[in-house]
């Protein structure tokens, strides 16, 4: 009998410090996981979409992608957005859309474009409104950066963060040449429209 | 009773352990001083998911006489004038065959993505051509992975020229040829593609008693992009010894690729006189090494018929 009673009494104190450790360990990794939930408020794109324009005296020619994505850091003020050039629709033909990736953006070298930086402006993210903020970063598109400075229209309303921008982009400034022939048919400033719905995770 | 109680506190911490390591490790990512490299990192976990397929093998539908494993997009209509002029080894007198021209009209059209039709007429043997290309593989990368792209060609010829030997019993059907092609085609870079064509040609109507009704020829082709808008194409289509017309000769095609817009222009070289599958493939005479050279263009203008 007493054998069975010794090992009963370990089996107890055994568990009593493993009750203790567990807790112990518990508590830790629930407070350091919590830690970096509350000073980080990053907003993620939920839905966003990204469209360009050609209005040439020949031919207007449209696209469209929904697979924007993008993140703001609102206590650094940092942004990125990023988009996949093969994730673009629309064109006039299906040979067009392969001549945007084949020729110009030649989107399997290059296959994203992105605007990454800072925002100028000061803003209360948490308070509800609508703001016009200067976005400064580097654009880079077909491989080529440019820093820039756009405007963008936020609106901040429940949590989420709605944002719209429209600026132009310079073929030129990002290495894409237009072959003469297509001079007519292609314009040399591109319009570029950006909506993004954000949110925190 | 203290024995289970100790399993269950195990299982519990054991269930639960990685759970809660994991959770701090997930959000130390977060580290939002290069938010790009965050997004990046987030895609490529993302993008496995995906399947990208491969566009652009070829610049168009032709390699220079036959196909190439590219379709017309859907609802786009491919307009593709060709002539060949006469042999080169004709000399000034003839300006170097360009005095000789024959041509083919055809029109392309792309159904779906995957299947197109299309039809011709070439002034060579008065001959009308109809085709179907159809994919049955796509390359790609990423969730589904394919090495290759394969079209499956099926075309019929009808020689409308005059039966040379009208006293003779002729059928219709003897101016019928079939032709059936698998290309398997693997864009190799953003410059480098290659394809192989085995094809059989069936005949109904043979020159000789002792030609072979059933023709096979493997086709090997290919181009390789010396700028973004300009490519160097060859194709060359092999008879099998047995299976083959007797007195033709392989042919043998090299020309360029020139990308102007919306036109697809061909400039090439080869040493067959007809362009549809039956003629260059089972009927060409002239020999490379004789000069029997033929200079020769294709060029195509797409349509967009379809809603994009």
């Amino acid at each position: 009998m007493t054998p069975v009673n010794k090992t009963m009494v370990y089996c107890n104190r055994y568990t009593n410090n493993l009750k203790y450790l567990c807790t112990a360990i518990l508590l830790l990794l629930l407070l350091s996981a919590n830690r970096p939930y509350a000073p980080n408020a990053v907003f993620s794109i939920k839905s966003g979409s990204i469209s360009f324009r050609s209005d040439a005296p020949l031919e207007l020619i449209r696209a469209q992608s929904t697979e924007l994505r993008g993140k703001i850091d609102t206590d650094k003020k940092l942004f990125a957005f990023v988009i996949k050039m093969g994730s673009f629709n629309g064109f006039n033909s299906p040979m067009q859309k392969e001549h945007f990736n084949e020729n110009y953006l030649e989107s399997s070298k290059y296959p994203d474009a992105s605007f990454s930086g800072k925002i100028i402006e000061d803003i209360d993210f948490l308070k509800s409104g609508t703001y016009t903020v200067r976005a400064k970063g580097i654009l880079n598109v077909h491989g080529v950066g440019q820093e820039r400075i756009i405007k963008c229209g936020l609106v901040v309303k429940n949590g989420q963060l709605n944002i719209n921008a429209a600026f132009t982009v310079l073929l030129a400034d990002h290495n894409i040449t237009i072959p003469k022939v297509v001079h007519e048919k292609l314009a040399s400033e591109i319009k570029v429209e950006v909506k993004a719905e954000m949110v925190t995770q | 009773m203290a024995s289970t109680s100790v399993i269950r506190i195990t299982i519990f911490t054991i269930i639960l352990l990685p759970g809660l390591l994991s959770a701090p490790v997930v959000k130390a990512q977060q580290d939002t001083t290069n938010l790009l490299a965050l997004l990046e990192n987030e895609a490529a976990a993302s993008g496995e998911g995906a399947t990208r397929y491969t566009t652009a093998t070829f610049k168009t539908t032709r390699l220079v006489n036959g196909h190439s494993v590219e379709n017309a997009g859907k609802g786009v209509l491919d307009v593709k004038i060709s002539h060949r002029f006469g042999t080169i080894n004709k000399g000034g007198y003839e300006l170097f065959g360009l005095d000789n021209a024959t041509m083919r009209m055809g029109f392309d059209y792309g159904i779906t993505s995957s299947i197109m039709a299309g039809i011709g007429r070439s002034t060579y043997q008065k001959a009308y051509d109809a085709f179907l290309k159809i994919k049955l593989l796509r390359q790609s990368t990423g969730k589904k992975r394919m090495p290759v792209t394969v079209s499956y060609v099926p075309t019929i010829a009808l020689k409308t020229l005059r039966f040379q030997n009208p006293e003779q019993q002729n059928y219709y059907s003897s101016r019928l040829f079939f032709t059936h092609q698998l290309i398997i085609g693997r864009k190799f870079s953003n410059a480098l593609s290659l394809q192989i064509m085995p094809t059989l040609v069936h005949v109904n109507l043979v020159p000789r008693s002792t030609d072979p009704n059933d023709l096979l020829s493997i086709g090997i082709g290919g181009r390789q992009k010396l700028t973004k808008r300009l490519s160097l194409n060859a194709e060359y289509y092999y008879q099998l010894p047995g299976y083959k017309l007797a007195g033709t000769s392989n042919v043998l095609s090299l020309g360029f690729d020139i990308e102007t817009g919306g036109h697809v222009f061909q400039l090439h070289f080869t040493n067959s006189q007809g362009m549809n599958e039956k003629t260059f493939i089972t009927e060409t005479n002239g020999k490379w090494e004789k000069g029997d050279i033929l200079f020769g263009f294709n060029i195509s203008r797409v349509f967009t018929l379809g809603k994009r």
